[in-house]
């Protein structure tokens, strides 16, 4: 065999595979079984048909000239005089680091199972001694783990891997000793791959008395090495009346439709009669979506004694096969096979055929399993997380910020949708670090401490090299060419700093083309798109800026601590500096330019939705000074808001576009709430100022046509209702109030009926109900006489069409109305 | 960092990805890596009948710098907080160039 | 009006509702402790072994697999070792030839595959590799061979093409140079 393992043979050299076949689809499976038998005979009898070196030998090194030696140090930079070669030549010691990094893995290893020598694998050990250990210990097909969704590899060591393997003659040997008496023994060890005939064949020697009661094993578990010298000859001869049908024929059999009755005389898959109550009732049989074992001669589920199988410390569940959900009986006996009824029996066959042959193809393709340990595959782990690691930056001093800095989206976004158990003031968590300690502490902290120990120390030790690791790559200077370690030629000409151009757009030649681009920045007014924008983008990083410093806000000063006072000063003076600084970018105290068509540019920046998000964020930020201002700039504002500016009723139109109810709703959801919490604490003189604003500075009725217009409005009624119940305002105020609030009522009074989203069918109204109660309830009576008068038809209208809603729509709609109604001390139960 | 940070937070979820040789794959994203690959598991080749390789296929393992899009379900994504964590590359990027 | 801070749009690290009342140095933020003992519990987050290169290519070691490559070739084998740059090691390694509904099969035997090469990698279920569509069918290499050769070229002069009239509008081909199929 060659060096890895290898199938070396050419593809000439190969078993007659049929014309220009791969492995895969031989018309015989078992071939493959004959050449690993074949390469095993090889290597046995090498004695025979080794090729001598004497033989061949053509003498050609006799005829070297020794003499021409003399100039080697010329060529090759010998001799006394020349300096120290340097480490370009040093192959060891970069071969040396990979070699500790081996005898690391090597010791940790035998360090993990105390019984396996930690020699080199070349020595033979004393597993030699013990037989029936390496060759029964299953070989891993690797499909164990076929559907386990929370599959995670464990990252034990296979003694295979170190050269447990016997000497090839010794084993030969004990194989021929046990194969020439039929034990129980031999039985294990001729477990390797039987064709089904040989099964058989077995299973007709040893009678049904040698049925053992030992738990099944998964058939892709016991398949054997294949490099065991297995010869034919050996084989318990097969008994007559048994042709070889591989699997792919029995199926193509049925396929073609093959009578499955024909079949039963010559039934491959199923064992000879065993003594099973003859008339088990079918639903008492297990389901046949059941491990493949149950359908194995029992023969095959003979397992060698647990303590013959160090390695495989949990069988991994044997899995069923996939997608097959037909429910089918388990068969353990052919006499049940004939109480099937023909089509469970086909399909059962059919069923049988189909595992047989999917775990022939395990096994052909087990044979090289192993090739990449375990060990490897941990080894490449640990290289990409320390990459990933030393990316995200510092370990060593749980540096957060690092951490938040690259994978921000993730840390957040799973803190947001994780699960509600976790701290949510935790600093964000740290990047490969957390996890390793956290996994330390998990194993160990239960139960079965000692069989997790040696997870343990690997995380630590792991998380150690980690640490290791990015030291030694923060003191390395960085590099600023492009140079991946290990790669092999030419890399990638595009990264992500100098990504490969997909676009290529020339400029036109014209001078015009030219000038535009050179348009002096001059010209642009503080509310363009570009400058909003801006402003935009920097109130964005203002506010992370702040949220970062709250999260490492100090804690309150002890004052007998001058040095915690101190710190906790400036903590407080950079918090206000940038206060200042998200200030000036939302540049709310531009002035105020009357009769333009350029919108103030914080009206401009809350056209923006991003503009708009940013609302709730700010006033977390700002004082009641502040807040207040930001509302006043609305309010003042109002009619060239986006939100009642572009939402004038439309003729024609039942509703505003999509993008404008988009941006109202929006409006409604981030940055109402905000104003509406400052309302709501706001002094009497501050609202009664808001509602003369209101009156002096916009088109009334114009806002009042809508929803965003009319919940200010509402906000500031409702308010002034409260603070009067309240018996906070104060005489002169509430005078003034009064005043304010008789404007705007005769402003509205002519539109009172406008008001409402045009057609009584078009949707919400409710707010236009709040805002008629909110009206209603400061109104005088002759006012609400008035405005009964105004708004009468609308309500009859309400009332007539919620008598064609279903019942729970209906009740919204008229619940709406009578909250006006109400305010005004009516009922629409009144209306009958 | 930034679309691995993003995809992370995609594992599970049912994504669709369009290589740049047109073949359209619909499977669970069961992993991504620094490099964008991606691990999809139970796939779906739209349009199997041109790629009769694929029709045996369940696993698959795609290379990053195949993809040209992945499609994906909006309401998995917090379009707030990636918004914030491409400001917040770009300003690495920033200070990194400095 | 509603206060509807119920449906507020949730935002990132935003522990207090919008329009609470606060002053200038915000509330509820304890001091925060930044060095990691040894029982600090983080987000329960996935751990970041998920998300490497060696756990995709983790379970498809030892597995039966079809390797689509830059280049097109379609190769069938039995992956053995990988890294961390997803270079493959393939063993029984045959070659599937694609033309019209034609295929073919031409073993190879064992592949070292560089990385970069790799267009994906799919594990093959056992259990359906014998299925192939109805409308293909197997048949010489020479004939796929030829009839492939037709098809390469044809598609070639076609991609020419659009990339001639892709790059008059300022776009570069996606894949230049390569053919990716």
């Amino acid at each position: 065999m060659s060096f890895f393992g290898f199938n070396t043979t050419l593809p000439r050299d190969r078993a007659p595979a049929g014309e220009q076949r791969g492995i895969f689809d031989t018309p015989d499976p078992f071939a493959e079984v004959a050449r690993a038998r074949l390469a095993a005979n090889f290597r046995d009898d090498k004695d025979d048909d080794v090729i001598d070196f004497e033989d061949t030998y053509d003498g050609l090194g006799d005829q070297l000239d020794d003499d021409q030696d003399a100039f080697n140090d010329d060529t090759f930079g010998g001799g006394f005089d020349t300096g120290p070669v340097g480490k370009d030549f040093d192959f060891f010691g970069k071969t040396a680091q990979v070699a500790d990094v081996i005898g690391e893995e090597q010791i940790r290893y035998s360090l993990q199972k105390p019984g396996a020598p930690a020699t080199a694998p070349s020595q033979p050990t004393a597993d030699a001694a013990l037989p029936d250990t390496a060759d029964q210990k299953p070989k891993r097909s690797g499909y164990e783990k076929y559907n386990d969704p929370g599959y995670i590899p464990d990252l034990q060591a296979k003694s295979s891997v170190w050269g447990m393997s016997k000497k090839p003659e010794q084993q030969f040997q004990q194989q021929l000793q046990q194969l020439q008496q039929p034990t129980p023994q031999m039985v294990a060890q001729a477990k390797k791959m039987l064709s089904l005939e040989e099964v058989e064949a077995q299973l007709r020697r040893q009678g049904p008395s040698s049925l053992p009661a030992q738990i099944p094993l998964s058939l892709p578990q016991s398949m054997p090495e294949p490099t065991q010298p297995l010869q034919r000859a050996q084989m318990p001869p097969l008994p007559e009346g048994f042709p070889q049908l591989p699997p792919e024929i029995l199926q193509a059999q049925f396929a073609k439709g093959v009578p499955p009755a024909l079949l039963q005389h010559q039934p491959p898959m199923v064992p000879e009669p065993y003594p099973l109550p003859p008339n088990l009732p079918i639903h008492m049989l297990q389901n046949a979506n059941l491990p493949p074992q149950h359908m194995v001669p029992p023969q095959r589920q003979a397992m060698p004694p647990a303590a013959q199988r160090p390695q495989q410390q949990q069988p991994p569940l044997p899995q069923a096969p996939r997608g097959n959900n037909v429910q089918l009986p388990v068969i353990t006996n052919s006499q049940q096979l004939m109480h099937l009824t023909e089509e469970q029996r086909v399909a059962y066959l059919m069923e049988d055929a189909k595992r047989a042959k999917r775990n022939h193809k395990i096994f052909l393709l087990s044979r090289g399993n192993g090739l990449m340990t375990p060990q490897d595959k941990n080894f490449i782990t640990r290289i990409q997380l320390q990459q990933l690691v030393a990316a995200a930056g510092n370990v060593a001093d749980s540096d957060a910020e690092a951490v938040l800095a690259e994978d921000f989206y993730y840390q957040v976004y799973s803190q947001i949708r994780g699960a509600p158990r976790q701290h949510p003031h935790q600093p964000l968590g740290h990047f490969a670090q957390t996890y390793l300690l956290q996994t330390g502490n998990r194993l160990g902290g239960h139960g079965s401490r000692r069989q997790f120990q040696s997870a343990d120390n690997h995380m630590q030790r792991m998380q150690q090299q980690v640490q290791r690791a990015v030291e030694a790559a923060k003191q390395k200077p960085k590099n600023k060419q492009l140079i991946i370690e290990g790669s092999l030629g030419k890399i990638s000409f595009s990264n992500a700093k100098t990504p490969k151009p997909m676009l290529n757009i020339k400029r036109p030649e014209s001078s015009e083309g030219a000038k535009t681009v050179k348009k002096p920045h001059t010209d642009l007014s503080v509310s363009d798109r570009k400058s909003v924008l801006t402003n935009l983008e920097s109130v964005y990083s203002t506010l992370m800026d702040m949220e970062d410093m709250e999260r490492t806000m100090p804690p309150p000063p002890d004052e007998n601590d001058p040095e915690a006072i101190q710190k906790h000063m400036e903590w407080r003076q950079k918090i206000r500096s940038l206060n200042q600084k998200l200030w000036r970018n939302l540049k709310v105290m531009e002035p105020i330019v009357p009769n333009t068509n350029t919108p103030h540019p914080f009206i401009a920046f809350l056209a923006y939705p991003k503009g708009k998000k940013a609302i709730p964020r700010i006033f977390r930020h700002i004082d009641q000074e502040q807040r207040v201002t930001i509302l006043t700039m609305i309010v003042v504002h109002l009619d060239s808001l986006d939100v009642v500016r572009r939402a004038q009723p439309v003729p024609g139109e039942t509703q505003p576009s999509l993008a404008v109810r988009e941006a109202i709703e929006l409006f409604s959801q981030a940055v109402m709430p905000s104003l509406l919490g400052y309302v709501n604490e706001a002094p009497f003189n501050i609202i009664i100022g808001l509602l003369g604003l209101v009156i002096a500075q916009t088109h009334v009725q114009m806002i009042s046509r809508t929803r965003i217009g009319l919940g200010i409005l509402t906000m500031l009624l409702s308010r002034a209702e409260i603070v009067k119940e309240a018996g906070q305002a104060t005489e002169r105020d509430w005078q003034q109030w009064v005043e304010k609030f008789n404007v705007l009522f005769d402003t509205l009074e002519p539109t009172f009926a406008d008001i409402f989203p045009s057609a009584i069918n078009a949707g919400d109204d409710m707010y236009v109900w709040q805002f008629l109660a909110a009206v209603g309830i400061g109104a005088s009576p002759e006012q609400q006489q008035r405005l009964v008068i105004a708004v009468k038809d609308r309500v009859m209208e309400t009332v007539t069409y919620s008598k064609t809603l279903p019942a729970d729509m209906a009740s919204a709609r008229l619940g709406n109305v009578n909250l006006f109604m109400r305010a005004i001390g009516l009922d629409v139960e009144l209306l009958g | 960092m930034l679309f691995f940070s993003f995809f992370k937070t995609l594992t599970n979820q049912t994504v669709t990805i369009e290589l740049k040789n047109d073949i359209r794959i619909r499977g669970t994203l069961k992993s991504v890596d620094q490099y964008l690959n991606i691990k999809l598991d139970d796939v779906d080749v739209l349009d199997l009948d041109k790629y009769p390789h694929l029709s045996s296929v369940k696993n698959m393992f795609i290379r990053g710098s195949v993809v040209r899009y992945v499609m994906l379900p909006r309401s998995e994504v917090d379009i707030g907080l990636l918004e914030d964590a491409t400001r917040r590359e770009a300003a690495n990027q920033a200070g990194k160039a400095r | 009006m509603p206060a509807p801070e119920s449906n507020m749009e949730r935002l990132p690290m935003n522990e207090n509702p919008a329009g609470a009342h606060h002053g200038n140095a915000p509330q509820g933020f304890p001091p925060q402790n930044n060095t990691l003992g040894p029982m600090s519990q983080g987000p329960p987050q996935l751990p970041p072994q998920m998300f490497t290169t060696a756990a995709q290519l983790l379970d498809l070691t030892d597995k039966k697999l079809v390797l689509v490559l830059r280049d097109g070739r379609k190769l069938i084998g039995v992956l053995r070792s990988w890294d961390q740059f997803a270079n493959l090691v393939l063993q029984d390694t045959i070659e599937r030839l694609y033309a019209g509904n034609l295929y073919a099969d031409i073993p190879r035997g064992i592949f070292l595959v560089r990385g970069e090469n790799v267009l994906l990698l799919g594990e093959i279920d056992l259990d359906k590799e014998d299925d192939i569509p109805p409308h293909i069918q197997r048949a010489s290499f020479q004939e796929v061979f030829e009839l492939k050769k037709k098809e390469d070229g044809a598609r070639k002069v076609g991609d020419k093409k659009r990339h001639g009239k892709l790059q008059t509008l300022g776009f570069e081909p996606e894949h230049s140079g390569e053919i990716l199929f």
